[in-house]
Order: C-alpha cells, then sequence, then structure tokens
C-alpha cells in the first residue's frame, strides 16, 4: 500500500534528479549566450547551430568564433573543473571522516599550484604531472601530520593549513626566484582564471578527470564503509588501506589537473558536497555522481555570475571563497560530535 | 567441551614497561555464547584486539576454527569472524539500511548484489529493526544504534562474532534486547563472544564464563571445580561480594 507520503517523496527525488542531472545541458547552452560580446544572444546562437546542421546556410564567422573557440571551451573546462573539485572534496570528506575538509582545506590544491608553477620555472615535469606530484606529497603531508590516534577532525584541519602554508611560501619562492617573463606566467596563472580556458587546455584536462572521476564513481559503495571508520571496515573482513590510497589517489588527480588548469578555487570542493548531500541523502552511492553532475552545473552557473554581473569579470575563486568562508564557519558553529 | 572457535595459546602482550597479557592459554567453544569478564584496564580489550588482529601478536597462538588467525586470507576471513568495536560515531547521516548494507562489503567487488539487498532485508527482519530502515542512523537512540551496529555485523555472517561490552550504555530493555539477539545468533549455528562488565547478565545469558585477571585467563568453571565454596567474583572484582540464588543462576550485589 502506498501512503501519499511515499509518492510526495518520489516527486520530491524525481524533482531533485530532474536538477542534478537534466540541468547541465541547459546551463552549457545559456553559457554559450551570454557573455562580453552581446550582441551574440539567441538568434546568432541560433545561426550558428544552423550553419552547422545545413551545409547550405551561410556559417557566421564572428559568431561562431566568439561561440565555439571561446565560450564553448570555457564553459567545459568549467564544468570539468567543477566537477572535479565537488567530488573530491565529497570523497576526501568520506576518506578523512569529517565534513570540514575539501581539497584546499587539505593543502592539495596549494601543493598542486606550487608543483605548477615550478613546472613552469624548472620544466622537468609537465604542468599537470608536477602539479599532481606536489598535491600528493601535500595530501600524505597533511595525513602524516594530522593523523594521530585520537586525532578529532581539527587537528586534520590544522595540519592541513600548515602544510597549505608551507606550500603558498614555496609558490612564493618560486615567484621570487623567477624571471619577470616567467613570474608573469606564474601569477596569471595561480590567480584561478578560467577566462584562459582553450580547446588546448580542455584537451590537456579533459581525459584525467573523467577518468579519474570515473574511477571515484566505481568505488563509491565502499566509500560508505571507509566513511564508518577503520575499525568498522576491518570488522566486516575489509582492509580500508588500499581502498584508501585508491580513492585519495583519485581525487588527488582530479584535483590537481584541475588546479593545473584553472588554478586555485577556493573552498568549492567543501560547500558543494553539503548542498547534494541535503538533495540526495548522505550515502555516498548517490552523493558521487551528483557530485559529478551538481558540481559542473553549479560552478558554471557561478562563473556565468562572474562574468555577467559585473562590467569587468571577476576572478571566480573570489565568489568561491565569498560563498565558502560563512559556510565552512557555519559548520564548525554546529558540529558537535568529534570535536576534542 | 565442544569444538574450539577460538583457542589461544601462551598468548603474551606487552607495551614498553607494562606486560598485559601473559602466557594466556583459552578455548572458547563453537555454537556457544561465551563471556569474558575482567576489571576495567585488566587486558580485555587487548584480548579483544589480539583475537580480532588489530594488534599483531608476537609470542604465542591464535586459532579461528583450527587455522592460525594470521594464515587465514583477507578474503575467508570476513566469512569467520566478525567484530563490534567499542566506541563509534558516525559523522554523516546515513540511512539504517545502507549502515547495515556496509556490512556485506567484504562479498562484492564494485557494489552489491540482489542477494546482498536480501541479507540485508532479512538481518532488519531478524533483528526486528525493519521500521528504523530508513531512518538516518545519527538520528538514532543508543540502544537502537547498537541494533544498528550489531545487524550490520551479523549480515556479514560470521561464524565467530567478537563483541567489546555490547551493552555499555544501554538501558536494561536494551541491554536485554541485545543479549537476546545475541543468543539466538549462538543458537543458529554461530559462536558468540562478548567482553562484559556485569556478572549477572553474563550469568544469566552466558553458556560459559572466562575470566581475566593479574595478566592471565581463567575457566570460571574450572575454578568452580577447583574450590566449590570459593566466592570466585570476589577474587575476580577483588571486593566483598553477596551472593543470592534466583532460579538456577548465582547472582551477585555489593555488600550494603
Amino acid at each position: 500500500m502506498k501512503t501519499p507520503y511515499f509518492s510526495i517523496t518520489t516527486m520530491r527525488s524525481l524533482l531533485i534528479n530532474t536538477i542534478i542531472y537534466g540541468l547541465p545541458i541547459p546551463v552549457i547552452i545559456i553559457s554559450l549566450l551570454i557573455g562580453s560580446s552581446d550582441n551574440i544572444g539567441l538568434a546568432a546562437f541560433w545561426d550558428w547551430i544552423r550553419s552547422l546542421v545545413d551545409s547550405s546556410h551561410p556559417s557566421p564567422v564572428l559568431v561562431e568564433n566568439v561561440i565555439f573557440n571561446i565560450r564553448l571551451p570555457r564553459a567545459l573546462m568549467t564544468f570539468l573543473v567543477g566537477a572535479a573539485l565537488a567530488t573530491a572534496g565529497g570523497v576526501l570528506q568520506a576518506i578523512f571522516r569529517n565534513p570540514l575538509v575539501d581539497p584546499y582545506i587539505l593543502g592539495i590544491s596549494s601543493g598542486a599550484a606550487f608543483g605548477a608553477s615550478l613546472a613552469i620555472l624548472v620544466p622537468l615535469l609537465s604542468i599537470h604531472i608536477s602539479a599532481f606530484v606536489f598535491g600528493a606529497a601535500a595530501v600524505s603531508l597533511t595525513y602524516v601530520f594530522g593523523y594521530t590516534k585520537n586525532s578529532s577532525s581539527i587537528t586534520i584541519i590544522l595540519a592541513g593549513m600548515i602544510v597549505s602554508g608551507l606550500f603558498s611560501a614555496s609558490l612564493a619562492l618560486v615567484q621570487y626566484l623567477s624571471d619577470p617573463f616567467k613570474l608573469q606566467a606564474i601569477i596569471q596563472w595561480t590567480m584561478g582564471s578560467l577566462h584562459l580556458s582553450s580547446w588546448h587546455k580542455v584537451q590537456q584536462s579533459w581525459i584525467p578527470i573523467s577518468l579519474g572521476l570515473l574511477g571515484l564513481y566505481f568505488i563509491r559503495w565502499k566509500l560508505n564503509l571507509l566513511s564508518l571508520g577503520d575499525d568498522e571496515a576491518r570488522a566486516v573482513g575489509v582492509n580500508p588501506t588500499y581502498i584508501k590510497i585508491i580513492a585519495v589517489l583519485l581525487a588527488t588527480i582530479v584535483t590537481a589537473v584541475a588546479v593545473a588548469s584553472a588554478g586555485i578555487i577556493s573552498l568549492y570542493g567543501l560547500f558543494v558536497p553539503h548542498i547534494t548531500r541535503m538533495l540526495v541523502g548522505a550515502s555516498n552511492t548517490k552523493t558521487t555522481p551528483a557530485n559529478i553532475f551538481f558540481g559542473g552545473t553549479f560552478l558554471l552557473i557561478i562563473d556565468n555570475f562572474c562574468r555577467t554581473v559585473f562590467p569587468y569579470e571577476i576572478p571566480i575563486g573570489i565568489f568561491t571563497m565569498i560563498i565558502g568562508a560563512p559556510f565552512f564557519i557555519f559548520l564548525i558553529k554546529k558540529r558537535k560530535i568529534n570535536w576534542s | 567441551m565442544s569444538l574450539a572457535a577460538i583457542k589461544i595459546e601462551n598468548l603474551s602482550y606487552s607495551i614498553p614497561g607494562k606486560t598485559i597479557l601473559d602466557n594466556v592459554s583459552l578455548s572458547l567453544a563453537a555454537n556457544q555464547f561465551s563471556v569474558i569478564l575482567g576489571r576495567n584496564g585488566s587486558g580485555k580489550s587487548t584480548l579483544f584486539n589480539l583475537i580480532t588482529g588489530k594488534y599483531p601478536y608476537s609470542s604465542g597462538v591464535v586459532e579461528l576454527l583450527g587455522k592460525e588467525r594470521s594464515s587465514i586470507p583477507q578474503k575467508s576471513l570476513a566469512k569467520t569472524i566478525g567484530f563490534l568495536p567499542q566506541f563509534h560515531q558516525s559523522v554523516f547521516p546515513f540511512s539504517v539500511y545502507d549502515v547495515i548494507l556496509t556490512g556485506r562489503a567484504a562479498f562484492y567487488r564494485f557494489g552489491p548484489s540482489g542477494r546482498d539487498h536480501e541479507i540485508v532485508e532479512q538481518t532488519l527482519l531478524n533483528m526486528g529493526i525493519s521500521h528504523l530502515k530508513d531512518k538516518s542512523y545519527t538520528d538514532l537512540s543508543g540502544g537502537e544504534r547498537q541494533l544498528v551496529l550489531i545487524s550490520r555485523v551479523m549480515a556479514q555472517g560470521p561464524d565467530i562474532l567478537v563483541l567489546d561490552e555490547p551493552t555499555n550504555h544501554l538501558d536494561l530493555h536494551f541491554q536485554v534486547l541485545v543479549l537476546d539477539k545475541l543468543k539466538l545468533y549462538s543458537r543458529s549455528g554461530h559462536t558468540v563472544i562478548c567482553i562484559m562488565h556485569d556478572p549477572n547478565m553474563a550469568s544469566i545469558y552466558a553458556d560459559h564464563t572466562y575470566f581475566i585477571k593479574d595478566q592471565k585467563a581463567y575457566d570460571s568453571s574450572l575454578l568452580i571445580a577447583e574450590d566449590p565454596f570459593a566466592n570466585i567474583y570476589e577474587a575476580l572484582y577483588e571486593m566483598p561480594l553477596m551472593q543470592v540464588q534466583v532460579k538456577d543462576k548465582t547472582i551477585i550485589i555489593p555488600q550494603f
């Protein structure tokens, strides 16, 4: 027998699923229609679509240039970065059993930023690889510093701050040592800018990010087990170590690539997993795909605001910090357990 | 005594400056409900951690169903032994169903099968907590949580179930409920071993009672056989106690 309550929850979940999985395409299309070139709107877009489908229709060169070469790669890049940071955040919160962490707080972002700038200064490794290596080094250091037998959620955060500070200082040192030409490249890059998105950057990053996200999607069932704690995993015959290492590695890969492509976008990986948890419930089997899709869409929406609300563009990292900081404070105030 | 589920021989464990267990030998019967009693800090939890494999041991033997513990491959370990650690706090508001489903994690590679879901439903039914299924685990009372965590280990279906103070912090109602369910599990071809603090609950429920005192382990029935008139609990808890006979059980209370 189905009670009315049941049908309301069904409708609610239908609506939520529509928002999470149905929104990406329309939002990407809207992103193609808005921007500083005001005259390229819906009509021009329609013209361009027709020229793609019907070869006899004249191709509008300027429109094609703006939409295809500027706005589309940026929209795709933003979506990938948002999906990467949100999913990595959700996974790290599960692994560290701590709703207050994300790639930025654990130091992965600073580590990756240092790695990438080091690769610009001394081109031994490619920017992406170097970002990954130092991102992984940062999260390992945070774990070693912050993980003691009775560590609380706060010790991990403090350790992350120290590690983050360490790599930020090293980044400043790299900048200090760089010649003016490279310095400009490093600074422009660390400011975290999506306006430098290009097809080249999309090509470089979509494969590692997609593979990383796919990997995290495959282990989503194990994430619930891991977030109950190590003893609870061993209690039911699972050694948590390997799966934890795999999960943190994948989260670090997607974060490092996101940072290497768009700079540091602070706290985004912290608050999006909380939003998706409110929408679909706590189970990682549902939040992982939701973080991928909603994470991508939501960053795209924020970026569209950054591009259009003010006459000049605001770096997106500033916006996410403005949303994320009060959210972080709110979580700290609300959180009563697992504290001392 | 029937076949041993857990056989411990000459097991010692020490931390720098302190011997916690000294040459312990103990045999815990299969398909029975056994209780281990001992004072705070007597080494009960250390013994628990040695049995469950959290602590490695350098000297002595721990055999589970006739096989050396460390030689059992990870895969069949889940089928052999499951345990319930002492404290647990969940940070995320998982549903009860999701928590119990993690008990099947050792048996699937990526996601749970239909059979895993069936077992979870059956466990909910057996434990009488089907009504909690969709509730958030973090919203439950302490007693309900304990039932959920026990269900989780039972969904794993281990031959041996070891629990560290499962009735701690529970009211009398839930203590009895939990012990009833554990007794039932032991009657369906499984071994249940509980570390407990309440000697009366132990004597009501346990088939066998073991003591840990002065780094050694003792079988209480052997102690009684040695000296039928001694009050073995006075020696265990190091205080004067009164004994009352209720039905066929000995109940002990502090002197007043």
